[in-house]
């Protein structure tokens, strides 16, 4: 049946308010690993010895598996306890709706995305940054820069400070509010000392 | 909206939950941002070995977790990240593998856009760090991947362990990668991956942002551009030629 349309995250919360209701315990340790086990036994999916799968058809049987794997057990909110269910026709509309090609950054620091099919000529995106590994106070704008700085580099990804102004940056405290401003501004400035004040972050 | 924050043309960031879940903080920043037009990255990294099981297991879990990311969430960039559950890194042959699996798949069917994370065992200024980067860079673009983000060396748990140069492997490696014949990529891995999985058991932890570089000049120090010129070599007698860079 054809979709209304595509899900909004408003709509996703209605499902899971209306949802059924699963213990959290049974969601880990039964459905997951009942669906996912049933799955590759009915797609006969058996990874080979090569890391990257050149056998079309082994990637189409994982693209079905993975796609029923969403639909048959829907998908589980924490919070709730309730487990949301979504047609394959809405994973479609909402796979139709989104974006295809994206501009990361500003002004001549751009980062311009599009689809890359297959091992295409023209390199991945290269975002550069510590990926939230923690960085002290001290030489955060000198551990951002040196990412800033390498030409290779299209677009940045924070790390995070440890401590603010001498205090521990602890979860759910002002302190990790401040903690996270500082950061913003310390790889603003990064950005201006590397000579790229427009990179994306 | 400060005037250093995050503008809407900054990938932000929210992550899902393993395997398949997600909690109301998550909704409800997807909801702020999608009314302010930002460019939203959600994350998930599935474990390998965990809730999901083996290999093909966690693949299907991947994809799936992938797919909700635009069809539930409205999000316009997945950065994924299969994480092995014993070393807690992505630089394992076994979830390399997974993370090639799940792109190809979608790549084939989809034109969504697809990231991957770097999660090293081994720290900044070891050859080690850098041949990990590498198989890893290797494994994305020549699966398909848009966008390629680290590297969190030391697994991104122990303070200043993280330069740019991982991230200069990162890229260079993606740049003499893109174009490649698949074929010719995973046999290049082959002998990558075999050179340092030996080593996750006593891995190298290296050394700190600040023996690394030069801190007043922020230029990386002799030393570590020699591990680096070492790690350039050892690609070069896989297969992988970065000598154009």
């Amino acid at each position: 049946m054809a979709a209304t349309r595509p899900l909004t995250v408003c709509d996703v919360y209605d499902r899971f308010v209306k949802g059924k209701k699963v213990p959290e315990s049974e969601w880990d340790y039964t459905v997951i690993p009942q669906n996912a086990t049933k799955l590759k036994e009915k797609y006969k999916l058996k990874f080979g010895s090569e890391t990257i799968p050149e056998d079309k058809q082994t990637m189409n049987n994982l693209f079905c598996a993975g796609l029923e794997m969403l639909v048959e057990t829907g998908y589980y909110c924490q919070d709730l306890g309730r487990v949301m269910k979504v047609t394959e026709e809405e994973v479609w509309e909402g796979i139709k709706k989104t974006p295809t090609k994206l501009i990361l950054g500003e002004g001549r620091d751009i980062a311009r995305f599009y689809p890359r099919h297959g091992n295409s000529p023209v390199k991945p995106i290269i975002q550069g940054g510590p990926t939230g590994s923690p960085i002290s106070e001290e030489v955060f704008v000198q551990v951002m820069q040196s990412y800033a700085q390498e030409g290779i580099v299209d677009d940045l990804v924070n790390g995070v400070f440890t401590s603010i102004e001498g205090k521990k940056a602890k979860t759910n405290t002002p302190y990790e509010i401040r903690a996270t401003m500082a950061e913003l501004r310390a790889t603003k400035e990064a950005r201006v000392r590397a000579g790229r004040p427009g990179l994306g972050v | 909206m400060t005037k250093f924050g995050l503008k809407p043309h900054d990938p932000h960031e929210v992550s899902q939950l393993n395997e398949l879940k997600i909690d109301m903080s998550g909704l409800n920043m997807i909801a702020g941002w999608m009314a302010n037009g930002d460019v939203i990255m959600m994350e998930q990294m599935p474990i390998f070995g965990g809730y999901s099981g083996g290999k093909e297991e966690t693949a299907i879990c991947d994809v799936a977790t992938m797919v909700a990311s635009f069809a539930l969430f409205n999000c316009d960039i997945h950065l994924d990240g299969p994480i092995h559950i014993r070393w807690g890194t992505t630089t394992t042959r076994e979830t390399l593998q997974i993370a090639a699996h799940a792109c190809a798949a979608l790549d084939r069917n989809t034109d969504l856009l697809l990231g991957n994370q770097y999660y090293t065992l081994a720290g900044p200024c070891t050859e080690m760090c850098l041949l990990e980067t590498a198989a890893q860079s290797m494994t994305d673009t020549a699966s398909g991947r848009e966008l390629i983000s680290g590297v969190a060396s030391s697994k991104g748990v122990t303070q200043d362990r993280t330069t740019g140069m991982e991230a200069r492997m990162m890229g260079e490696v993606a740049g003499a990668t893109a174009g490649m014949d698949v074929a010719e990529v995973n046999d290049v891995l082959k002998k990558l991956v075999g050179l340092y999985e030996r080593d996750f058991s006593h891995a190298p932890a290296g050394k700190r942002f600040q023996e690394c570089y030069d801190v007043g000049t922020v230029l990386p120090t002799d030393d570590y551009i020699n591990v680096y010129n070492r790690a350039v070599r050892t690609l070069g007698r896989c297969g992988l030629d970065l000598s154009i860079f």
